[in-house]
């Protein structure tokens, strides 16, 4: 029976080559895109799982309610691991990374033993001994257990073991910056960490043990730069930890050292407490928490996950309710067969079997070509998604679940159809008198289904394009265009001044400025975070919290800022190693009448000499500014070099050969500010280009849908056209006719889209502090392409119905 | 073998019944053959459906071969159907997508004969009717006198004791006409029962008995 089946299944497909190509294509490419999407998930939900006792280890979050929202944040305090293993019980281990820049973890020049070539390498980053155990990779040489004990120690990924050493690498000293005074010795290789790890990125694991990075700092409660993770016991309550973390950290520490410091105690500190975020969800659960960002390289954000599962679910819905509508729609010419096998002795039920066979071989073949579709799409999917994700397919449950998957997906498409066409009455159906009912809610409100979800991607899509847009074309008060960024320039150390000058004494370069602090937040730039007071206010006042960068006399001019009361920094001027450019906003802060020759201090007393406009130099996420001290010192690794636009090509090759004389043994390193700016908002653009071809699948795989159901209707209109036709109707009436009707449909579709749409992306752009407003045109617009290409999808067939000769559709019997 | 007692059959049109069947009653001996004429309209297939169990009339009682037809569950009335009927049509209804071996082979399936059995059974209609060099072609491939001889053989696949023939000879030639009787003739001669409607006064002379019929009563 089932051999027979499969047979007639494949005649059948043979013979509506077009039907089983649109019933096929839809469902392979619905399928490709679902199996991306839960290769997505699948990686997504498995970071850290690979770890033992995970259960048991957490990273430290504060939480604070400010206004109506609860910040969050995981930067504390150097003291903070050590003291909470020694003063709570139920803690077995405790362990800190040190993620900053400003202490050398990030991008650094590397050079080996007594070799003079320097590298540029990245995911350097500081560690206790205590997180590799918490985290522990397999070791391919050394010992892990205790590896970073001592002082400048470090261990280092598989990858870049291979990358700089031919031999064992344990016991090889490296250098960093070409600071000669500081060797690192090499006491491990690990294994590459996985890219489902919170580590992962992360290649150079630097010893936080021995020497403080200055003066007081791993006892400084109040400077907080390090993530801090905890391994509790076995057993031990979380709630009651989390009372006692925060309650040791608060009350005993953090608040009287507070105070201890002269500063003013902001009470909504009262309210703040520490909860216990469990490493399984780090990856999904960190969206909010505003520093997770310097300390993970590699996000997720759990939105995402359920926005792709959801539209995973859309599209294999769209899919399955094709193949309902392709599979009734072609009733008509099956109500014959149907007849016949009835007659000639079938029961319903073995025609329901027959047709839940033909349609799970529609999705086993869907299956098979949308496996090859995903494996093609899978490098355009994980660019898109930023991911690299392979296909698992020699793991033991991948092809038992898309066996089950083809069941499931066939028959549920196969269902709905079977059942409509196995309850033809045979006489009726030979008769070829089955028609069924003119307008069919069900298959309408399929198509509405269908229009609504593309409406709703489409203006995702819009959205998503306008706003980032919207970000790249912000005026950010400073002029990121032709600026070129030198990096590891800390090297060459003394050489630097006349490094500056000749770069300088270029053709096309216009201006030169060395420091770390870009006004754009990109690779090896800084950031810190300073209370700032009026000076003599310090006891009485709240401090306000702000940058404070070192920069150089060029700074203004290289980035373009605008001075606005004052003057710019003079390095002749003996005073000015004690002055201070502000921007307006600390000015307003301090509420600085006259802030010229105003004297303010965040524990240094700085003499204000300048006032520059308010310029964005955070991203256009967040507030994009606060206050800004800057003043004219510094040790800087980057260097900034202004160029004219023209012949942009020698001046780069220009730069390179100062470079090389100054820096042999180093290869130049630059990139340009602009796209630097670009790569900041990598993340929206990804949004906005998985928003686009989500439409773009959901759009083409709703037309394929609605061809069919034109098909459909218009057969069972065939004699009404013809009638209408011999009444002499014209071609465009009958046109209007048989459109309007999807039309309708459409404009239902658009009607309750748009309230999703609205909803949906305005919950998107609460992300972003800059964001735009939502406008009307852009469901406009997504209505109209809707419409528009619904009345493309259907113009073959009505054109087809129309241009018949009303005397063969009239002729029936 | 079949008695059929004052079967009623209506369409509601505009809140007056329109009768297709009006009080008819008839009984039908095994092995015999009957035609039943009249003109369009006049109900025949109709009556021929509802012997053929396709269709139910409103009102009136069915005996098959001793059971009451119209009070049986679906299945038992698709079994007796599957054991004992065979159906002939005027456009021969044959499955486009399957060969004339296939065709002759699907009553079979759903009878659940086994494989082999169906084999041996399809080898001997094809033999029988002397189509064995058609056995792997399309209906499309043969001509209407030839299709109608596979419908046949097919309707005959299962053995059943009662054929019923819906104008069987109405699309073919005269010619073609005449040896598809013969065919009946001849399977009568067998024993088979068979019923058919037909519009032609020569073909109703094949059969033992003439049923008449106008505005759906026996006349």
């Amino acid at each position: 029976m089932i051999g027979n089946n499969l047979k007639i299944a494949w005649r059948n497909m043979a013979k509506n080559k077009l039907y089983s190509f649109i019933k096929i294509g839809g469902f392979a490419f619905s399928i490709a895109i679902c199996i991306l999407i839960v290769l997505y998930i699948k990686h997504e939900t498995s970071y850290n799982k690979f770890y033992p006792d995970m259960d048991r280890i957490y990273r430290l979050v504060i939480q604070l309610p400010i206004e109506n929202k609860t910040e969050r944040w995981v930067s504390l305090s150097a003291p903070v691991a050590p003291t909470l293993k020694a003063e709570i019980p139920s803690i077995e281990q405790t362990g800190r990374i040190l993620p900053n820049p400003l202490f050398g973890a990030g991008s650094n020049q590397l050079s080996l033993n007594n070799s003079p070539d320097s590298h540029y390498d990245d995911g350097f980053v500081y560690v206790d001994q205590s997180i590799l155990d918490m985290f522990p990779m397999p070791m391919v040489s050394g010992q892990l257990s205790h590896a970073l004990d001592k002082p400048n120690t470090l261990v280092i990924t598989r990858s870049k073991a291979e990358k700089y050493f031919k031999n064992d690498p344990i016991g090889q000293t490296i250098y960093l910056n070409n600071n000669k005074s500081k060797a690192y010795t090499i006491t491990g290789v690990i294994e590459d960490m996985p890219n489902n790890s919170t580590l992962a990125g992360y290649s150079f694991f630097m010893s936080l043990a021995g020497e403080p990075f200055y003066q007081g700092e791993q006892t400084a409660w109040l400077n907080n730069n390090y993530t801090v993770y905890v391994k509790l016991k076995p057993n031990v309550s979380i709630a009651l930890a989390e009372k006692e973390i925060s309650k040791n950290y608060l009350e005993i520490h953090y608040l009287p050292e507070y105070l201890k410091s002269g500063r003013k105690l902001n009470p909504l500190f009262k309210q703040a407490k520490i909860t216990l975020q469990n490493a399984l969800d780090m990856h999904l659960k960190s969206a909010d928490i505003s520093d997770d960002k310097v300390s993970t390289l590699n996000r997720g954000d759990i939105r995402m996950v359920w926005t792709f599962a959801t539209v995973a679910l859309f599209i294999l819905f769209i899919a399955c309710i094709n193949f309902i509508n392709l599979s009734t729609a072609n009733a008509a010419t099956r109500a014959k067969e149907i007849g016949i096998r009835k007659t000639i002795g079938s029961s319903r039920k073995l025609l329901v079997g027959q047709f839940l066979v033909e349609a799970i071989c529609y999705s086993v073949l869907s299956l098979i070509i949308g496996l090859f579709l995903s494996w093609l799409l899978l490098p355009v999917f994980n660019h898109l998604a930023n991911k690299s994700l392979t296909i698992p397919w020699i793991a033991a449950y991948f092809f038992p679940s898309l066996l089950a998957a083809i069941l499931v997906i066939g028959l549920l498409a196969g269902i709905y159809p079977a059942l409509y066409l196995s309850k033809f009455k045979p006489i009726t159906a030979l008769k070829n008198n089955v028609i069924g009912s003119k307008s069919s809610l069900f298959r309408n409100s399929l198509v509405v289904f269908q229009f609504a979800t593309s409406i709703i991607l489409i203006v995702g899509a819009l959205v998503t394009n306008k706003q980032i847009n919207y970000i790249l074309d912000k005026d950010l008060g400073f002029d990121k265009e032709q600026v070129i960024v030198l990096r590891g320039i800390s090297t060459l150390s003394k050489q630097l001044p006349s490094l500056k000058n000749e770069l300088k004494s270029l053709p096309n370069v216009t201006s030169v400025s060395m420091g770390d602090f870009l006004p754009v937040p990109i690779d090896g730039a800084k950031r810190n975070g300073n209370p700032f007071w009026v000076d003599g206010r310090k006891d009485f006042d709240m401090a306000t919290q702000g940058q404070f960068w070192e920069i150089d006399q060029d700074y203004l001019n290289t980035f373009g800022l605008h001075l606005n009361k004052g003057r710019n920094f003079d390095p002749t001027r003996a005073t000015d190693s004690s002055s201070a450019i502000i921007n307006q906003k600390l000015a307003d802060e301090l509420h600085l009448k006259n802030p010229i020759g105003a004297k303010i201090t965040n524990g240094n007393t700085w003499t204000v000499i300048g006032v520059v406009d308010d310029f964005i130099f955070e991203s256009l996420k967040d507030k994009g500014y606060t206050g800004l001290c800057m003043t004219l010192q510094g040790n800087p690794s980057l260097l900034s070099i202004k160029v004219k636009p023209q012949h942009l090509k020698e001046t780069l090759a220009d730069i390179t050969a100062v470079w090389d004389k100054f820096a042999p043994n180093q290869q130049i390193n630059y990139s340009f500010l602009d796209e630097g700016f670009e790569s900041l908002y990598q993340d929206v653009e990804r949004t906005k280009n998985i928003f686009t071809c989500f439409a773009l699948v959901a759009i083409f795989v709703a037309a394929l849908g609605l061809f069919g159901l034109a098909t459909y209707v218009t057969q069972q209109r065939t004699k009404e056209i013809g009638v209408r036709k011999v009444l002499g109707a014209s071609a465009i009436r009958l046109l209007r006719l048989l459109s309007g009707d999807f039309i309708k449909l459409v404009f239902v579709a658009l009607v309750i889209a748009t309230p999703v749409a609205w909803w949906a992306m305005n919950q998107w752009l609460t992300d972003f502090n800059y964001r735009i407003e939502i406008n009307w045109l852009y469901f406009i617009l997504a209505g109209m392409s809707a419409i528009l290409i619904a009345l493309g999808t259907i113009s073959y067939q009505t054109w087809k119905a129309i241009r018949a000769n009303p005397v063969d559709s009239l002729r029936d019997e | 073998m079949i008695q059929l007692k004052n079967l009623f059959k209506w369409y509601n049109v505009g809140g007056t019944r329109s009768f297709v069947l009006k009080d008819v009653s008839l009984d039908i001996a095994e092995g015999d053959f009957i035609s039943i004429m009249g003109p369009s309209g006049s109900g025949k297939s109709t009556l021929l459906n509802i012997i053929g169990m396709l269709d139910e009339p409103d009102e009136g009682q069915y005996i098959f071969m001793g059971e009451n037809v119209l009070e049986m569950k679906a299945k038992k009335r698709t079994q007796l159907y599957q054991s004992h009927i065979g159906y002939v049509f005027q456009a021969y209804h044959l499955l486009d997508e399957l060969t004339v071996y296939e065709n002759i082979e699907t009553p079979l399936i759903y009878k659940d004969i086994s494989s082999k059995e169906r084999k041996a059974i399809v080898a001997d209609m094809l033999d029988r009717f002397g189509i064995v060099g058609k056995k792997d072609l399309f209906p499309a491939q043969l001509s209407g006198g030839q299709q109608q001889i596979v419908g046949i053989a097919r309707a005959l696949a299962g053995s059943p004791k009662l054929l019923l023939a819906d104008e069987p000879t109405g699309n073919l030639n005269s010619k073609q006409g005449e040896e598809i009787m013969d065919l009946f003739k001849q399977l009568n001669d067998d024993g088979v029962t068979i019923i058919q409607v037909t519009h032609s006064e020569k073909n109703a002379e094949y059969g033992k008995r003439v049923v008449n019929m106008l505005d759906g009563q026996l006349k």
